[in-house]
């Protein structure tokens, strides 16, 4: 079944800017990493989808629902993080996450405490005066806290130390398993590649590819087989290049930053 | 179709401002009803007659020969125009233009919660603000009155005063509102919501101060608010006054309209 379907949505901002012809779909309990550098278009996309702009050119449904008419009926089973995260500074995080629950309408039966545990995190100061991280966190609590069926969730990591981030993995593992329909945007390409199905590439404002990651990691990954004199040196050599060790013999992979990747969908030569 | 827990931050948000004007308005209405005497006015109409133009302009004219009178001629020229005013204009620009402009709008919108009810939840906030106002106001000029010279006003007179205060503010509430729905930049909110008023205000001052000046008060809708007329039961005060309040309506309907179809890049 087909949760998110955006169809040749275009919003033009004049000078090039803005997204084009852009098409999307996300199925049903999958995962789905939406990539672009800043500025690419990720967050216009995102906008259509949360109702906030209304598509000049195309149109795009979650659920069959129509996302500008129907905002309100899909937000009831939508979680959502923002890119740039603004909250009420003039109140504790708990207060805040108070607000957002009985704004809601939510419940006891919520999933606040257990994404609190999850993350570490203690929100008693004042959100002004918080980290980016700290803000982050609560922005991941109040996205999950009614446990939606949907997650649009918009460079989620951004701001987060390597443990959390890994936290935030895991987390999505988790609720893929449960069968939830994520769409997730990042400009980190290892961040899309542990947690999504499928990649969507988005460069100034169109999409320039949609492949499963595993056809994107063959197609941009090298792996090279290293001998070394000793299991010891080959253990120690796995160790600082993150290769796979065995016996003599260390597996490495060199990854391709994002821009090259990008420079093989632009820059002419095309699959190395 | 309005939202309890988001009225009720609101409300914590305009507390301090209500307790702030509330205190002006306590200290003024205490001073200058507590100066009406009699044979005060016979002073106070000499002050006129030195600087006549200076005292019109800011609503004050001679011959104010009862109570209510002399309050219309002191309290409803500036300090009940301008202090509401002015709450209108701070909490109109916040309760929807900021939330556009910091981004926080995006927690109000990620939620079942539709923008209509959003809009008219921050509306009922901002009329409630000016009812609070008014009534506070009403009951605080009926009280020093009937403490200091007892008998003297008039409770159906100074109801009709107020009312037709209320729907003044009710309008002067519907410009900033609008302002706030229409723009997404605080900026422009601000020089709208608060750059008509009070050039509607400097207006009326104008109008007020000359004889030759007076044609300026087609322009200004505070000719609307005839405080003089009101209490007298002039038919054309009472249209102004329902003017007025039509006029409100009508700004909270596009402004509420306007915020449902706008674009939010937030």
């Amino acid at each position: 079944m087909r949760v998110i379907n955006v169809q040749n949505l275009t919003r033009d901002y004049g000078s090039g800017k803005g997204i084009f012809d852009v098409s999307i779909q996300v199925e049903k309990g999958e995962v789905f990493g939406f990539l672009g550098p800043n500025g690419a278009g990720k967050t216009t996309t995102i906008r259509h989808l949360m109702g906030f702009i209304k598509p000049k050119a195309g149109n795009c449904q979650i659920d069959g629902l129509d996302c500008w008419k129907d905002r309100g009926e899909i937000q009831k089973g939508l979680g959502y993080i923002p890119g740039e995260i603004s909250f009420f500074d003039d109140m504790t995080g708990k207060e805040f996450l108070k607000f957002v629950a009985d704004y809601r309408n939510l419940g006891k039966e919520n999933r606040m405490q257990e994404m609190l545990e999850r993350f570490e995190s203690n929100p008693k100061g004042k959100i002004k005066k918080m980290s980016k991280g700290m803000k982050q966190k609560l922005g991941i609590v109040s996205a999950f806290m009614h446990n939606p069926d949907i997650l649009i969730l918009d460079e989620p990591t951004s701001g987060l130390d390597p443990l959390m981030q890994n936290r935030f993995v895991e987390l999505i593992a988790e609720e893929k398993k449960k069968g939830k329909t994520i769409l997730l945007s990042s400009h980190m390409f290892e961040e899309v590649e542990r947690t999504c199905d499928r990649i969507g590439i988005i460069r100034n404002g169109k999409l320039v590819t949609v492949d499963a990651v595993e056809t994107l990691r063959e197609r941009h990954m090298h792996t090279y087989t290293v001998h070394l004199d000793s299991p010891q040196l080959a253990e120690d050599f796995a160790r600082d290049f993150q290769g796979v060790c065995d016996g003599n013999r260390v597996t490495v992979a060199a990854k391709q930053s994002l821009e090259t990747i990008f420079m093989n969908y632009y820059g002419g030569e095309e699959n190395d | 179709m309005i939202n309890i827990t988001l009225y009720k931050r609101e409300m914590k948000s305009s507390l301090k401002m209500l307790l702030l004007f509330a205190a002006i308005i306590t200290m003024y209405v205490t001073i200058i009803i507590r100066m009406y005497d009699p044979e005060m006015m016979a002073t106070l109409d000499s002050f006129y007659e030195v600087m006549p133009e200076v005292m019109a302009s800011v609503g004050m004219s001679a011959g104010a020969t009862n109570l209510i009178g002399f309050m219309i001629s002191y309290l409803y020229g500036f300090i009940l125009l301008i202090f509401p005013m002015i709450f209108c204009i701070m909490r109109g620009n916040g309760l929807i233009a900021r939330y556009v402009d910091r981004g926080s709008m995006v927690t109000l919108l990620a939620s079942p919660i539709k923008r209509g009810t959003i809009a008219a939840t921050q509306l009922s906030v901002l009329i409630s603000g000016i009812l609070l106002l008014v009534v506070y106001a009403t009951g605080l000029e009926y009280t020093i009155a009937e403490i200091s010279f007892p008998g003297e006003l008039a409770i159906a007179e100074l109801l009709k005063l107020n009312a037709a205060l209320l729907c003044l503010h009710l309008f002067i509430g519907g410009i900033c509102f609008l302002a706030s729905c229409i723009f997404s930049d605080t900026r422009y909110s601000i020089a709208f919501g608060a750059g008509v008023p009070a050039l509607m205000y400097i207006l009326q001052m104008l109008a007020n101060a000359g004889e030759e000046a007076d044609v300026i008060k087609y322009f200004t809708f505070f000719t609307l608010f005839d405080a003089k007329g009101i209490v007298a039961g002039e038919g054309g005060a009472a249209l102004g006054m329902l003017v007025l309040l039509f006029g409100a309506i009508t700004f909270y309907g596009i402004g509420i309209l306007a915020f449902c179809k706008k674009d939010l890049h937030i």
